[in-house]
């Protein structure tokens, strides 16, 4: 039988890198390119997702001589992958750069024949419409940073106060309060407009 | 009031469908090489973080004690009676002569 090589596993090419070889990140980097880019996809403008992406490997590079094996490193990155764009989301907020029109005409016309169907087969139909990303970006825009951030994680992906606590960094109770009144915000949002 | 809420959970429902499917966009493969290219510009991790991480482990463990150290020396001092300087000291305050530190030390 033929013996194939041994793949490295994290904790030992970690190792190899805070030894000085920096080239032994790149394993890393393609171990978790997709895993990165699948959290960073959903949270980013699509025109930031590629320099988000870098950012975060850069980041968890110089954090590397701190990072604890308790959780994986793949929990880890992911961590740092969530609080990239968190601040992402905090300086566009600040500087205001984020864009703030109302819902066209288009968008209105786009709701009523949507919620006016009722069949649910539909919703795979409407969702690939523009449209519907149009609606969450203008929903999601009308939230703070903070809130933005929690309605994402625990509204639609559904993580629980705990998972949605370790990935930003916030206390539980945090979480728990910002979950709250981030739902009755978008929910008085879309309502007012449906 | 119960179908403005049956709307609002169907437009949640979209929505949600509609944040899945930015994962499926597609980006460029550039971004690796790039990412590449600023982590091997920062330079490798042990030589630029040694004295600094090294520094900072020890820094505040040692605090504690450091100041236990100097309380303890400067009793001993007192207690001891160790005050080289006293003379020197005195003859700045109490002699009325002009004294320059050249002569004061002698050279």
């Amino acid at each position: 039988m033929p013996d194939h090589p041994r793949t490295p596993s994290d904790a030992e090419i970690i190792r190899r890198i805070i030894d000085g070889e920096v080239n032994a990140f790149e394993h890393l980097l393609k171990k978790y390119q997709d895993h990165v880019l699948r959290i960073v996809k959903k949270h980013m403008p699509y025109q930031e997702v590629e320099e988000t992406a870098q950012e975060v490997f850069v980041r968890a590079y110089q954090a590397l001589p701190g990072f604890q094996e308790e959780g994986g490193f793949r929990q880890w990155l992911s961590s740092i992958a969530v609080r990239a764009c968190y601040d992402f989301w905090r300086k566009r907020y600040r500087s205001k750069e984020v864009p703030m029109s109302d819902l066209s005409g288009n968008h209105r016309d786009w709701m009523e024949r949507t919620l006016s169907r009722e069949s649910d087969t539909s919703f795979h139909e409407e969702r690939r419409e523009n449209e519907a990303r149009e609606v969450l970006d203008w929903a999601l825009n009308r939230l703070s940073a903070q809130d933005r951030m929690i309605v994402e994680l625990m509204y639609f992906e559904g993580l629980s106060v705990k998972e949605a606590a370790g990935l930003l960094g916030w206390s539980v109770t945090k979480v728990k309060v910002r979950s709250f009144r981030s739902r009755k915000k978008l929910e008085t949002l879309l309502k007012a407009v449906i | 009031m119960r179908h403005l809420q049956r709307k609002y959970e169907t437009l949640i429902t979209i929505l949600r469908e509609a944040y899945f499917e930015k994962e499926h966009a597609e980006v460029g493969g550039q971004w690796q090489a790039n990412a590449m290219r600023r982590i091997r510009g920062l330079g490798p991790l042990r030589t630029r973080t040694n004295f600094f991480m090294f520094f900072e482990q020890f820094f505040w463990r040692l605090t504690p004690a450091t100041c236990l150290l100097i309380l303890i020396s400067t009793a001993l001092l007192f207690k001891l009676d160790f005050f080289p300087e006293y003379d020197l000291v005195a003859s700045l305050i109490y002699d009325t002569e002009e004294l320059t530190l050249t002569q004061l030390f002698g050279f």
